[in-house]
């Protein structure tokens, strides 16, 4: 240190740095090495000539001798693992530098910027990752939409064909009935009518099936709750069921707890029809035995049971019956599309309760469910007792056949019968002739039966009006209601069930 | 006949492979493991160019970051030339590197660059714009695709810019 003139002493000693391992170097203005003290082999700087140029003895200096003031370089690595801060001090025509080691300051250093840096690529893949989640979730909503369009597409299709379907199935079926009534038949034909209304049962089923399925799908199905005679529903059941049971040898019975009420208010056709649909799979699947209904009653719930001693579901079996179009092995060869228990499932739901089955192979199935279902006292009304003599009632329908057997029900029943083959002209015979009730079809040539009902309204009319309709579409109701009609009907109309609505409406 | 000695600078934002070009480049080395550079690395490499010449490259390994501080700054002083790199994984780190570039010229004047689009080997991560790239490409700027894991381009870069250097 002895060489280093006084002004660059005090430079070094204004700086901290006991720890530190000097070495200097001086160069003349020709950038040759004049001298050097300390340890320069420490920075490995080996085999330092003087008189020769610095720059190809230690590269780094390239560049940095031309400075007319003080140059610091932090933290330069020139090889290995030492660390050193480099100060370049002009003096007096000549350069002195000096080589400080800062390896332990640089470690602390390079340890937090390693941390800031490794936060800031993981923030920075973790928002990509986050947009790319969004595009997903965007990609995805734009895909539901789709697929929602196409299910409504689907839906209307459906529901079209229903209507298709249904309108020429009500004369198939109408007229099968008044067949059959007639008793003339000889046995062959008795057998070949039977036939044709089995498969014609079997058909509408298949529709209505295939249309609740859809509506459940997209959440179309609604509730109509009402006071229902549950006793008088039970009982028409085990008479629906018994004599089938009894054609396959079957033990049938329907249990009813003491306390159930005979009016409860339920969506009756919807839990007519889960009952149905459990009952008819026991029979269907049980060739020995018996099939048992239980039902109970307690605090505004209505429980049920469907026991079979049939062939029993395995247990992966039991994880997918409730889903649509699934169909048991041992079903294959009998008939069915494997949606009954998919639609009873999805309309107990409905109905706020809960479907579940427990069955083990060889000892039979246990269907059990529940549905909310409150009880009311309700007059008991005898809605056929009164005369029907003196009622009118127009009859509106584009089918000839429909509105043929409508008709002959009605005049059976003692009502005075017009008919009109579309809207047009309905509401001129109705405007005419002042009907007490008008049964309107609603899907008509020249004018609907949504039009027809608009203009009678408008027109003031204001006698009861009953749609019939071979859609089974909720909005298609709820429109029906808008324009003016004061009941619903799909089609096939069950004669008695017709009447009945009649005789309520215009009492 | 002394040979050629040049200083190349590597510029860029932090962790888009700087060093790990310079080991690959130096050493034919790779590590997958990040460790970022405080101050600066020199490292030196002797390269033979095409026409049987050599050059002998002080390799300024300078550390990453987007934008130049006054530290940063000092160390570019006598630099021939520059590499400037972008991570091809990580977008910001182009604009990163436009920035850079034009705070450089200031600092140090017009001096011959190659824009390197590293990390190529992680194509499915590959987020650079190539409206962007086929801009620059058409401005005259020189840019290459490398990667320090696999060698793509990387004894290539270096080789271009002495040529754009001398």
């Amino acid at each position: 240190m002895a060489n280093i003139p006084a002004s660059v002493v005090r430079y070094i000693q204004s700086m901290w740095m006991a720890e530190m391992i000097l070495t200097y170097l001086h160069v003349d203005i020709q950038g040759r090495l004049i001298d050097w003290g300390g340890y320069p082999q420490h920075y490995g700087l080996i085999d330092l000539t003087k008189d020769k140029l610095v720059v190809e003895q230690v590269n780094f200096l390239d560049g940095f001798l031309d400075i007319t003031h003080t140059e610091v370089l932090q933290y330069l690595n020139i090889g290995g693992s030492r660390y050193i801060n480099v100060h370049i001090v002009p003096l007096d025509g000549s350069i002195y530098v000096l080589l400080f080691d800062v390896t332990d300051e640089h470690n602390k250093q390079q340890k937090m910027q390693q941390q800031v840096n490794e936060l800031s690529i993981l923030t920075y893949r973790q928002s990509q990752l986050l947009q790319e989640l969004e595009t997903t979730r965007k990609k995805l909503s734009e895909e539901k939409k789709q697929l929602e369009q196409a299910i409504k597409l689907k839906s209307n299709f459906i529901a079209t064909l229903s209507h298709e379907l249904r309108t020429p199935l009500t004369s198939i079926m109408g007229y099968t009935k008044l067949l059959d009534d007639a008793k003339q038949a000889n046995d062959y034909e008795t057998k070949y009518l039977d036939s044709v209304k089995r498969n014609a049962n079997h058909l509408l089923s298949l529709i209505d099936n295939v249309l609740d399925q859809t509506k459940l799908e997209i959440g179309q199905i609604k509730l109509h709750s009402n006071n229902c005679n549950v006793k008088q529903l039970l009982a028409d059941l085990k008479s629906l069921f018994l004599p089938i049971a009894q054609e396959k040898n079957l033990l049938f019975d329907i249990k009813i707890s003491n306390n159930l009420p005979t009016q409860l208010i339920i969506d009756e056709l919807r839990f007519r029809q889960v009952l149905i649909n459990l009952i008819t799979n026991g029979i269907k699947f049980t060739d020995k035995g018996f099939v048992e209904v239980e039902i109970a009653w307690q605090n505004g719930r209505l429980d049920f049971t469907v026991t079979d001693s049939g062939p029993g579901i395995s247990s992966e079996s039991q994880q997918k019956i409730f889903t649509a179009f699934h169909r048991e092995s041992t079903a294959k060869t009998l008939p069915g599309a494997g949606l009954g228990l998919a639609i009873s499932y999805h309309l107990v739901e409905l109905m706020g309760g809960q479907l579940s089955v427990e069955s083990s192979p060889q000892f039979g199935s246990n269907f059990t469910g529940f549905i909310s279902a409150n009880s009311v006292q309700f007059p008991n009304n005898n809605v056929n007792s009164i005369s029907h003599t003196n009622i009118k009632v127009l009859l509106v329908d584009d089918s000839i056949d429909l509105r043929s057997l409508i008709e002959l029900y009605l005049e059976n029943y003692g009502y005075a019968v017009i008919t009109a083959s579309d809207g047009q002209e309905a509401v001129k015979l109705a405007l005419q002739t002042k009907p007490d009730i008008i049964l309107m079809d609603m899907q008509m040539p020249v004018l609907d039966g949504y039009n027809a009902v608009q203009q009678l309204r408008a027109k003031k009319f204001t006698k009861p009006i009953i749609a019939l309709s071979g859609s089974n579409i909720e909005h298609d109701r709820k429109y029906a209601f808008e324009v003016g009609c004061n009941e619903y009907m799909t089609k096939p109309v069950d004669p008695e069930n017709l009447l009945n609505t009649i005789s309520k409406i215009i009492q | 006949m002394a040979i050629l000695q040049k200083k190349i600078c590597m510029i860029g934002d932090f962790s888009v492979g700087k060093t790990s070009l310079v080991a690959k480049f130096v050493r034919q080395t790779f590590s997958d493991k990040y460790l970022t550079t405080v101050g600066v690395k020199i490292d030196t490499k002797l390269l033979k160019l095409p026409d049987g010449n050599q050059v002998k490259f002080i390799l300024w390994d300078i550390a990453g970051s987007d934008s130049l501080t006054t530290t940063t700054a000092s160390y570019l002083r006598g630099a021939a030339g520059f590499l400037l790199v972008v991570d091809g994984t990580r977008l910001p780190t182009w604009n990163s590197a436009l920035n850079l570039r034009l705070a450089v010229e200031k600092q140090i004047g017009s001096k011959p660059f190659i824009i390197l689009l590293n990390k190529a080997d992680l194509q499915e991560q590959w987020e650079m714009n190539e409206q962007a790239i086929e801009e620059k490409t058409k401005q005259g700027w020189k840019l290459l695709t490398t990667s320090a894991k696999n060698g793509m381009n990387v004894e290539q870069a270096f080789l271009e810019l002495a040529l754009l250097m001398t």
